[in-house]
């Protein structure tokens, strides 16, 4: 199971099905609306075209504006590197932590800022001011609440926190890691962009966050980013589920464990998907200036969870 | 036959000296320059690699007081210092001779060498007499560099409080060394050591080398002098000065706080935590608030040498529990990011140099689309921004990893509160993290990209190549260490592992140091897969359909960070005022005027106070100014008797410590100032001895006598 083919299998995985996932989110959330919805192979039918694409570019843009998806997209694939899927062994090992995940994710953030800055606009720019916001206040909660889970599993890289906490029994529930986990979701949300933070949907300049800052990317750049949006999310998903919920992933070598394990991960992803789609159908969109606030919320949780890896009780 | 260090030296002063020849021009100096870095350059890799070096024997021969010596610690910084400074010096080539007239020239080059020259003696110092001469020379130098730049009230001012500052600082680091005296030890670096201190006069020489260490390093609040003095100098120096000066304030802390000062209380670790973290943070923050592109980089410099603290730190924590393998890691941390940002913000300093030429100003509203008009020095400039902000693939992020391995690994330390305090400062360097990210964003995106704000910008030159081939250097140092950092993290483990006496391998190092390449190979694999290229039609940007977007409506450095600051609005506490005219028409004004003023809190609660106090302290002294010779003799005869009531009267008693006059005599012309502050303290701790209440009774009771009998005195012959 540890071959580098099926580790390399599952950041392919990952990044393939990212679409398919961000499609399952929105059926959800229209099925929640008694909408009818796009099918499941819409975005990839998106991606298709968009890619066949022509790429417009703004005057006076430089190379930046067209550099700044490719680098993102490539810095999720950094952090998607990190992740395990449906085994407890991702593609880079032990060194590769949390740390080298979230800075994938700084990376990809810091290419689009960029890349958003260089077309000019007004829009773009404020979109990146916001996301700036957003990011510069996620990125502390999310590095707690992995410090307290990698300090319960006393390992930092997340395919051995995964094969730690699968040795755990599910029943007493620690106190550190449901703060943990509430802290993440939070995060989550946040950096994927979803409803009560972000509204993807948004056809409105004035209201968006990372919408506005890709207004002016167009044929296949526009593909990449849409791509790594969904990419993020994703990422997110299976960070929540191999963490905190790692029961299922294949311990046995060979295709069929294997297999039985994708089929959980995913399984797993359809569902915290309905939370995602369940807020998303229920909330309104936060204040900008209340945004602050929520990931305050997922600070102190975080660093109430990071206190109590102290206690004995933990 | 002198030791190539020698040589190194002796090469810096000929290049000043060479300098100020007015029949040479600059090319001497500057060839004589260039041989003494790459000369201590190669010392200093070689030291480092080879573990301690042998001192350096003619230096000390020709001035036995004044002794230098290599070890593996000055090695390194010695390295650092050479690997920033040559860039800069090949920059300055360019910058000095459009800059500057002959005249000025010729004093610029030697000043540099000057500058370069102390900052090496202060790193290869074995003495304290020679680390405080490089430490007052490095001032003044840097000073001298400042004040060729230009000449107003405003800088003045500002240079003023840089000196003032630093010479503050000086004292502090100065008394910090004079306590080891008490001791009993020598004053030379090797036997200092080995003094037996009491536990309070440690943690007393701890808390000195904070503030004179702190003040030089800009730590929060003694940071003021920081953002003031790093626009005002010419742009090479600024980047000496943050890159490397900076600097030799964590040399100075390592070297008394590890490598003299044994393992101490764990509170030193915290105080210095502490301090960090709120240095860390409110560097960035600060630093977001600003629209100069020197004032953001010379914010920038103050949270990482946070980060550079944090680091530090952690080891003193680390180093009191007894996990020496950690305290190593940590230490290895803060070092690695020493390096970092010295190549980083070298690179930066120069960048906004080069900006500031071609462009005509470096006001971040003025600028904009300068990525087009200058794609190589662009390129650098964003590399130097990645590395800053953390990015992976470059050298930053490699340190704040080891910074947070280090972090994570506060249970070792023990149960409860000693096991959580380090892992939630990873929250802080998260915050930080995130916080200098949009912080880089805006410098690189308001500067270089989207329209030019300007017509100076929209018609910027291109920088010649020298200069292009500075920045290009810096950039490549930046991104080879970020992905091959092994070259330098095997030495500095080495060295760690040696300063705090951990047998350990220490931890996560070699594997870091074995992922990165890999991932930067896979990196660059994927790069190219994904950069096909395809010509691009031009469109106009979106505007909601309406036509006429100007570069004004862009997002400005101000508007871009206005979310983070409404988010922190506590710390910056600007005041604001919107004027109207006229006055009574509040809804159809003929004309409006908003003005926003950031004095910082510090400045206002802490320093504006303690100048008021300072100043009417002096105006209280004056008095004794009364222009009055016989008064003056009376003060010279009071202090006399006083000094030799001092001396006989609670001279026998052998309860309180003292220097032994033999060993002060036998430093040289400097024993009287080493054994001066010594008795003056001894004086004052003995409250209830005679000769102290006549010390600080004689003054005030002579005073008014004095000026009494003035006038009587004077008629009589």
């Amino acid at each position: 199971m540890n071959h580098l083919a099926s580790r390399l299998l599952q950041v392919a995985v990952l990044v393939g099905a990212a679409p398919l996932c961000s499609a399952w989110c929105a059926r959800l959330r229209a099925w929640f609306q008694r909408r009818q919805g796009a099918g499941l192979s819409r975005p990839y039918a998106n991606l298709f075209k968009l890619f066949a694409k022509e790429d417009l570019r703004p005057p006076g843009s430089s190379r930046v504006f067209a550099a700044a998806p490719r680098v993102g997209f490539l810095a999720l694939g950094i952090a998607a590197a990190v992740l395990p899927v449906w085994q407890p062994a991702a593609l880079l090992r032990a060194p590769a932590d949390f740390f080298l995940l979230a800075g994938g994710l700084a990376l990809a953030r810091f290419a689009l800022s960029l890349g958003a800055l260089d077309s000019g606009g007004a829009f773009a720019g404020m979109g990146a001011s916001r996301e700036a916001l957003v990011a510069a206040l996620a990125e502390g909660p999310m590095l707690l609440a992995l410090v307290a889970v990698a300090l319960v599993t006393d390992h930092s890289s997340l395919s051995a926190i995964a094969a730690a906490t699968l040795h755990q029994p599910f029943v007493p529930i620690s106190a550190v890691r449901l703060l943990a986990l509430g802290s993440l979701a939070m995060v989550a949300l946040a950096e994927a962009g979803r409803i009560p933070v972000d509204n993807p949907t948004s056809h409105l300049e004035l209201t968006m966050l990372h919408e506005a800052m890709v207004l002016d990317y167009s044929g296949a750049s526009l593909a990449w980013v849409e791509w790594a949006a969904s990419l993020r999310l994703l990422l997110f998903l299976t960070l929540i589920a191999n963490i905190f919920f790692p029961w299922g992933l294949a311990t046995a070598a060979g295709w069929l464990p294997a297999c039985a394990a994708a089929a959980l991960w995913a399984a797993k992803i359809a569902l915290l998907a309905v939370f995602v789609a369940l807020l998303e159908a229920t909330l309104a969109k936060l204040r900008m200036y209340a945004v602050p606030e929520f990931l305050g919320i997922a600070a102190a949780l975080a660093t109430l969870a990071v206190v109590f890896t102290a206690l004995p009780w933990s | 036959m002198p030791h190539s260090f020698d040589v190194a030296m002796g090469c810096l002063l000929l290049s000043a000296a060479l300098a100020v020849w007015k029949r040479l021009g600059a090319a001497p100096a500057i060839t004589a320059l260039a041989a003494g870095l790459g000369l201590a350059g190669w010392d200093g890799a070689a030291a480092l690699l080879r573990g301690a070096g042998p001192p350096a024997a003619t230096a000390s021969a020709a001035l036995p007081q004044f002794p230098l010596a290599l070890t593996r610690l000055s090695a390194f910084f010695l390295l650092l210092i050479a690997l920033v400074s040559a860039p800069v010096a090949l920059h300055a080539v360019s910058y000095v001779r459009r800059h500057f007239r002959p005249n000025r020239a010729r004093a610029f080059w030697a000043l540099l060498a000057l500058f370069v020259l102390s900052m090496m003696i202060v790193v290869t110092a074995a003495n304290v007499f020679a680390f405080l001469f490089g430490w007052e020379l490095m001032t003044l130098f840097s000073a001298g560099l400042i004040a060729l730049e230009g000449d107003s009230p405003e800088r003045r001012h500002n240079l003023l409080i840089y000196v003032v500052m630093m010479h503050a600082g000086a004292a502090a680091v100065a008394s910090a060394f004079f306590l080891f005296a008490s001791g009993g030890a020598t004053l030379s670096f090797a036997g200092m050591g080995a003094a037996a201190l009491t536990p309070g006069v440690r943690s007393a020489i701890f808390l000195l080398a904070v503030v004179g260490f702190g003040v030089k390093a800009g730590l929060v609040p003694l940071h003021l002098w920081l953002p003031r003095a790093h626009p005002l100098a010419p742009s090479p120096v600024s980047a000496l000065m943050s890159a490397v000066m900076l600097k030799t304030a964590v040399y100075g802390f390592i070297l008394v706080c590890f490598v003299l000062l044994g393992p101490g209380p764990a509170w030193w670790g915290y105080l210095t935590l502490g301090l960090a973290a709120v240095t860390a943070l409110l560097g960035v923050l600060f630093a977001l608030g600003e629209r100069s592109l020197k004032r953001v980089l010379a914010y920038s410099s103050i949270e990482n040498l946070g980060l550079i603290f944090l680091g530090l730190g952690a080891a003193l924590v680390f180093r009191s529990g007894g996990a020496t393998a950690w305290a190593a890691l940590a230490l290895l941390a803060a070092l690695l990011h020493t390096l970092n940002h010295a190549l980083g913000k070298g690179l930066l300093f120069l960048g906004a140099g080069t900006v500031g030429q071609s462009a005509g100003s470096m006001e971040l509203d003025q600028l904009g689309g300068l990525q087009r008009r200058m794609p190589m020095a662009g390129g650098a400039f964003l590399i130097g921004c990645g590395c800053l902000a953390g990015v992976p693939l470059l050298n930053g992020f490699v340190s704040e990893w080891l910074l947070l391995r280090a972090l994570l690994a506060g249970p070792a330390l023990g149960e409860g509160g000693k096991a959580f305090a380090l892992p939630l400062l990873s929250g802080v360097l998260g915050l930080v993290g995130g916080l200098a990210a949009a912080c880089f964003v805006m410098l690189y995106g308001v500067a270089f990209l989207g329209r030019p704000r300007s017509e100076a910008a929209a018609n910027a030159p291109a920088p010649d190549r020298i200069t292009t081939l500075a920045l290009a250097a810096l950039a490549a140092a930046c991104l080879l260490t970020g992905i091959f950092p092994g070259w330098i993290l095997f030495p500095l483990a080495g060295l760690t592992a040696q300063i705090l006496g951990a047998t350990a391998p220490l931890p996560a190092v070699g594997a870091v140091a074995r992922l990165l390449p890999w991932l930067g190979l896979g990196a660059a694999l994927t790069a190219g897969a994904l950069a096909w290229r395809r010509r691009r039609r031009q469109a106009p940007t979106w505007a909601c359909g309406l036509p006429a977007l100007g570069p004004r409506m862009q997002y400005s450095a101000a508007s871009f960070s206005k979310p983070l600051r409404t988010a922190f609005a506590f710390v910056y506490q600007s005041t604001r005022e919107t004027r109207r005219w006229p006055a009574d028409e509040p809804y159809f004004p003929a004309a409006v005027a908003y003005s926003s003023v950031r004095t910082t809190s510090f400045e206002r609660k802490l320093y504006r106070p303690l100048a008021g106090w300072v100043l009417t302290a002096a105006q209280r002294l004056r008095r004794l100014h009364s222009g009055d010779i016989q008064a003056y003799l009376l003060y010279i005869f009071l202090a006399l008797m006083a000094l030799l009531l001092t001396l006989t009267g609670a001279g026998p008693s052998a309860a309180t410590p003292r220097v032994p006059l033999g060993r002060s005599a036998s430093l040289g012309p400097f024993s009287s100032q080493a054994g001066a502050p010594a008795r003056r303290g001894r004086a004052s701790s003995t409250p209830r001895s005679g000769p102290r209440s006549e010390i600080s009774r004689s003054p005030r009771a002579a005073l008014p006598a004095g000026k009494r009998r003035g006038p009587r005195e004077r008629g009589r012959p």
